[in-house]
């Protein structure tokens, strides 16, 4: 049963009102409310729904040549999303004054939009690069003016130096630029590039059939591909009207489980490459290659690329094969895993490095292992939950150190847990099978999906043609990556940046997309 | 532009590795580049070292630094955001050189050519392999390495090693 979502019409005012006394939390579990509020209340609204709630998203779609800003809450848990909307002229209020999570949405906001929060605050520049003219493709008109240097302003006094490394890295690294301000050893200062990935996946989106839009959402982030897809395929069924068999829906489990696994294991591996220890990355890899050999042995793709359909499951995994594989893969990595526990000089690497603290997690509103290892009890495959874990509940592991080596803690259980869902999953029998649309109509749905990098969010409108309006994608690298300069500056050294990215685990391909 | 021969046999495959060896020493190195992939194609490229591939048994190596490259291999489908950065990569690196195409994107099988990317690598570099697949698997990624070896003994042969005048090469 599709019970994760919950269509909200694009027609103004059918669910909730204007009213902020309307702003109650009484939401049922596991649906997604729309609200119509006005540009004067919204500092209001963002003042009630941040006492209880949790800013998932904030995003711009032009309607009708209006730019039209909505604001996503999650309530954990069990409350539900709520989502608040309202038309935005070209200076609206400045949220992240109230709510800072807001601040990267509120750039991207300019970016893609040109409307601006009140008060002048410097925005920062994400994803259009700095050579691109008013041409450049958006999703809506571009800024009046450009946005400044992507770090707040600051002042290094004393023997600091910039370090610029970047956008070419290490090798097979994706494409990123660090600024790293450093005194020799110190790490200062650290800010990021990231426009040189951006592809205008949104704005490409756009006017596509969902079923050929899931091909470029898949790809948006490959290695989140399940998660990202899932979000994508549950929003248009929630607007379409497709129900997808419970079978069905186990296979795709079965297929973020497995996600779930390969991705760990690659950031055990690469945290051990970044700690410089051989034969650790190696033992590592050898568990990687083997979830990813399950992959194409229970899927047919290593990454899992084609498994889901709108409507449901293009293939259902052999069950015989992940019988026998998984608990080797396993194997391997808990070996791996025990081996690596037990090394001081990994485990001295880990402790007290990069640290992101409870209220900072919450604060920037973090997503996935990064905020459940700074002591964020979240995970939407419990708080929200839809399809095969309202009847597979999963626990959720959570860290108070917010450090590397308590991410890392996170991300091992969580792979445990992945596995003995799986088994639960292909016990409970698995289908395949693509159930067809029930009715075409024009409406917006919001779907999720805890990605192996923590909540993935799909915002989706079509039109009456059952074509895109507006997708906007959310992958949980969007939201973690405003915590790496925060985690980088503590406290930490150069030889230690490597070692946080690793445990981050994002990508830049989610974040610029 | 060569499409790896997956009927090669295994034999020619060792003999011109065997070939490959000696012209270079049994030190050839590969620089990649990202150009707006969707990291997985870094996923299995970092997988070649990984024990089951192995690559450097083969005496292929990673390089950090272009100038110590011969091979480039290029993911993703050519962002034009990253033009700078690819020119100045390929630029550094010192002839002979070979550019392996790694995946769809750079085949133009994932993104049209819009304002945001090329959408073929051939538009942009003189790409001499590619490799299809999305991704593709450490496997089919040693067996483009291979034909990349083989169109760099090619090159190497067409040199003359003699400086020309007002030429660098």
């Amino acid at each position: 049963m599709n019970t994760g979502t919950q269509a909200t019409s694009a027609s103004p005012g059918v669910v909730g009102g204007g009213e902020t006394a309307g702003f109650g939390l009484r939401v049922p579990a596991t649906e997604a409310w729309g609200s119509d509020v006005s540009e004067a209340q919204v500092e209001t609204v963002v003042h009630e729904l941040s006492g209880g709630g949790r800013l998932a998203d904030f995003f711009g779609s032009v309607e009708d040549e209006q730019l039209v800003l909505r604001l996503v809450y999650g309530f954990e848990p069990g409350g539900g999303y709520r989502i608040v909307r309202w038309p935005a002229a070209a200076e609206y209020p400045a949220l992240s004054e109230i709510a800072p999570a807001a601040f990267v949405e509120e750039c991207e906001i300019y970016e893609q939009f040109g409307a601006r929060p009140a008060g002048g605050r410097p925005l920062n520049r994400l994803v259009v690069p700095p050579h691109a003219g008013r041409d450049f493709p958006r999703l809506g008109r571009a800024p009046a003016r450009e946005p400044g240097p992507v770090h707040a302003p600051h002042y290094v006094s004393g023997e600091a130096i910039e370090y610029p490394f970047g956008p070419v890295r290490a090798v097979a690294q994706e494409s990123l630029y660090v600024g790293l301000v450093t005194s020799g050893e110190e790490v200062i200062d650290l800010y990021l590039l990231q426009w040189h990935k951006h592809r205008g996946l949104e704005r490409r989106l756009q006017g596509l059939d969902p079923q050929r839009a899931l091909f470029l959402v898949e790809r948006a982030e490959g290695l989140s591909a399940v998660g990202n897809s899932w979000a994508f395929c549950r929003a248009v069924e929630a607007i379409v009207g497709i129900d997808v068999a419970d079978s069905v829906d186990r296979t795709r489990g079965v297929a973020l489980e497995l996600e779930r696994l390969y991705n760990h294991a690659a950031a055990v591996a690469a945290l051990a490459q970044s700690t410089g220890l051989s034969v650790g990355q190696a033992q590592a890899e050898i568990a990687l290659e083997s979830f990813l050999r399950l992959n194409a042995a229970t899927f047919g793709h290593r990454y899992l690329f084609g498994v889901l359909a709108v409507g449901g499951a293009t293939r259902a995994p052999d069950a015989e094969r992940l019988r026998t594989e998984l608990p080797r893969a396993m194997g391997e990595l808990r070996r791996v895993v025990k081996a690596l526990k037990s090394t001081n000089s990994f485990v001295d690497r880990l402790e007290a490095c990069g640290i992101v603290p409870p209220d900072v997690a919450r604060r920037l509103g973090l997503v996935g292992p990064v905020a459940r290892g700074s002591g964020q009890d979240l995970d939407c495959r419990r708080d929200h939950p839809f399809g095969p874990y309202l009847v597979h509940p999963s626990e959720v592991p959570v860290r108070q150190d917010g450090d590397v080596l308590a991410r890392m803690e996170v991300m091992v259980e969580e792979a445990e847990q992945a596995a003995a869902l799986v088994n639960d999953l292909v016990a409970a029998g698995t289908g395949v099978g693509v159930s067809p649309a029930s009715a075409f109509e024009a409406g917006s749905a919001l779907g999720w999906c805890e990605s192996p990098r923590g909540e993935s969010l799909l915002w989706l409108a079509l039109d009456g043609e059952g074509k895109i309006r507006r997708a906007r994608l959310r992958p949980g690298s969007v939201r973690n990556w405003r915590a790496f300069d925060d985690a980088a500056r503590s406290r930490n050294v150069f030889t230690d940046v490597p070692i946080i990215e690793a445990s981050f685990w994002l990508t830049v391909a989610g974040f610029a997309r | 532009m060569a499409i790896p021969d997956y009927s090669t046999g295994e034999g020619q495959v060792l003999a011109r590795l065997r070939e490959a060896r000696e012209l270079f020493g049994r030190s050839l190195h590969i620089r990649t580049i990202d150009t707006g992939s969707c990291a997985v194609c870094e996923s299995e490229l970092r997988l070649l070292l990984a024990p089951h591939y192995d690559l450097h048994r083969l005496g292929l190596f990673f390089t950090p630094s272009p100038r110590h490259a011969d091979i480039l291999a290029v993911t993703g489908p050519a962002v034009r955001a990253m033009d700078v950065a690819l020119h100045k990569t390929y630029e550094a690196m010192p002839d002979p050189k070979v550019v392996l195409a790694v995946g769809a994107c750079p085949l133009g099988g994932v993104y049209q050519e819009d304002g945001f990317v090329h959408g073929n690598l051939d538009q942009v570099l003189p790409v001499d392999v590619f490799v299809p697949g999305c991704p593709p698997s450490p496997l089919a990624l040693l067996h483009g390495l291979l034909v990349a070896v083989g169109r760099l003994s090619e090159r190497v042969g067409e040199m003359s090693f003699v400086a020309q005048a007002g030429g660098d090469r």
